[in-house]
């Protein structure tokens, strides 16, 4: 197998020439999306710059204490992402959102880097940023999915919520069903990627491990080690997200405090 | 908890929503085994007395004592081990006429009453409910229905108070007849009820009716 081709400055520029065909289309069907499309490859490009040169750095020191606090800083932002997303105040759910995130990342990545490929350096960039990277953005997705559908259906079915609470529940199993379709919600697109996966389209890790040079059974063998991460992952993080800030979101008498919500 | 204690006291109790009282100085004295009837224009805080007993309304002033008890943070959960209530327009959650009555039996407060659920064919017939109707979902049910159902489900709950709200606006006269007739057998049972049926009001030993100038309602009589 070869290894990976560098694409060169004028290579990617040419690949920036395919964005005419979208333009034509948008401009010929004056879809209203032009601007937005136009922002939208700026930044991705601006963006991708900076984390490439900042992971170039990163990678060269390859210094343990600088991946890790690289994956903090990305779990701080997923964090503020998730609890923004969700519309909820961050001085009550930002520590407890974080700390999920955090068990979700970490003890996947841990098992991945360790146990699966025997790596002696557990936080060696190379394996610790890309896995840790991918199983994070899914964590993010599955607690905004969590977080949103727990609260906001207590809310909205407040009557049955406290018709149960009328029966004799403690919160704990008052909050059993909202809990348990939260989960649901959230573990349910990995549960349906994993199901689909390689029927409709080769999935990323695979790919990247490909054309970096692998053969295609070892690119299979990485996209199901990461599955498995990302399953186990997200449903430790949405748990955790759940379960941590379920505590200081009910009052004492098992009511939902509805200034948990951002106005 | 002594035996004299009122099933249901209320003292003084100020409610207020977004900073508008809603109730306020309202003070009532239920004895055990009593069946009493709120009454009153709508707004004027009949449902919250209930909700408030249940805890699950916390007022800004006053309190409220159940078979001796001050409902607080701390006691509310045994509190309401003495309670059943239905809602106006109750919902009792997903799931079929059967599920929605078998779930309170989850709870470890009830674990004792499982035996009850035995009963729930004696009930569906008191309360003149086809048998075949346990099948299916509540969301397919008449409102009728859906309050008989709910009526059972606090009946197998086997509690000392009920708290009913407008729990027969939706049954037509021979049902409201036959759960008022059902309620009034039950002798030790104490009914605090919002209603505004009159048929209803037979049932009770006292109609006590709000007004909407929050005075209190029982200085007044």
């Amino acid at each position: 197998m070869n290894d990976i081709v560098p694409i060169t400055p004028w290579g990617l520029a040419a690949g920036y020439l395919l964005l005419l065909l979208p333009l034509a289309i948008l401009l010929h069907q004056r879809v209203p999306i032009l601007r937005q499309s136009a922002l939208a490859v700026v930044r991705m490009t601006v963006q991708l710059l900076f984390v490439g040169l900042y992971l170039q750095v990163v990678f060269r020191w390859n210094n343990p204490w600088l991946n890790l606090a690289w994956l903090l800083v990305m779990i701080s932002v997923a964090d503020g992402s998730i609890v923004r997303g969700c519309k909820l105040r961050a001085r009550r759910f930002a520590a407890p959102v974080a700390l999920a995130l955090l068990a979700g990342t970490a003890i996947p990545v841990l098992v991945f880097i360790g146990p699966i490929l025997h790596r002696p350096n557990w936080l060696d960039a190379q394996y610790v940023i890309p896995i840790g990277g991918m199983i994070l953005g899914n964590c993010l997705r599955a607690d905004i999915i969590g977080l949103r559908t727990f609260y906001e259906s207590i809310a909205k079915g407040e009557k049955a919520y406290s018709q149960s609470l009328a029966q004799g529940a403690r919160l704990h199993e008052a909050i059993r069903p909202y809990f348990r379709d939260a989960l649901e919600a959230a573990l349910l697109p990995t549960v349906a990627s994993m199901a689909t996966i390689g029927l409709v389209a080769l999935p990323g890790m695979m790919t990247g491990t490909i054309l970096a040079g692998a053969p295609p059974f070892t690119a299979v063998k990485y996209q199901i080690a990461i599955m498995i991460a990302i399953f186990s992952g997200t449903s430790v993080t949405v748990f955790l997200a759940i379960w941590l800030t379920a505590r200081g979101s009910f009052n004492a008498h098992g009511i939902l405090d509805r200034t948990i919500f951002r106005k | 908890m002594s035996e004299n204690n009122p099933a249901i006291d209320i003292e003084n109790l100020g409610v207020a929503y977004d900073g508008r009282w809603v109730l306020r100085g309202f003070s009532l004295r239920v004895a055990r085994g009593e069946k009493v009837t709120l009454t009153g224009p709508s707004g004027v805080g009949k449902s919250t007395v209930l909700r408030c007993v249940l805890g699950l309304v916390v007022p800004q002033e006053g309190e409220v004592r159940v078979l001796g008890r001050t409902v607080d943070g701390r006691s509310v959960w045994e509190v309401r081990k003495d309670l059943a209530y239905v809602a106006q327009e109750p919902d009792l959650g997903p799931g079929t006429a059967r599920e929605v009555i078998e779930r309170p039996f989850s709870y470890r407060a009830n674990a004792h009453l499982r035996a009850n659920i035995e009963r729930i064919g004696e009930w569906f017939e008191r309360f003149r409910l086809p048998p075949d109707l346990l099948d299916k979902d509540m969301g397919t049910l008449s409102g009728g229905e859906k309050q008989r159902v709910a009526l059972v489900s606090v009946m197998l709950l086997d509690r000392p108070i009920l708290l009913l709200d407008e729990a027969s606006s939706a049954l037509d006269p021979a049902n409201k007849q036959t759960v008022t007739d059902a309620l009034r057998s039950a002798r030790d049972l104490t009914v605090l009820s919002v209603s505004h049926d009159v048929e209803w009001r037979a049932l009770s030993n006292r109609t006590i009716e709000l007004a909407p100038t929050a005075r209190t309602p029982e200085n007044e009589a």
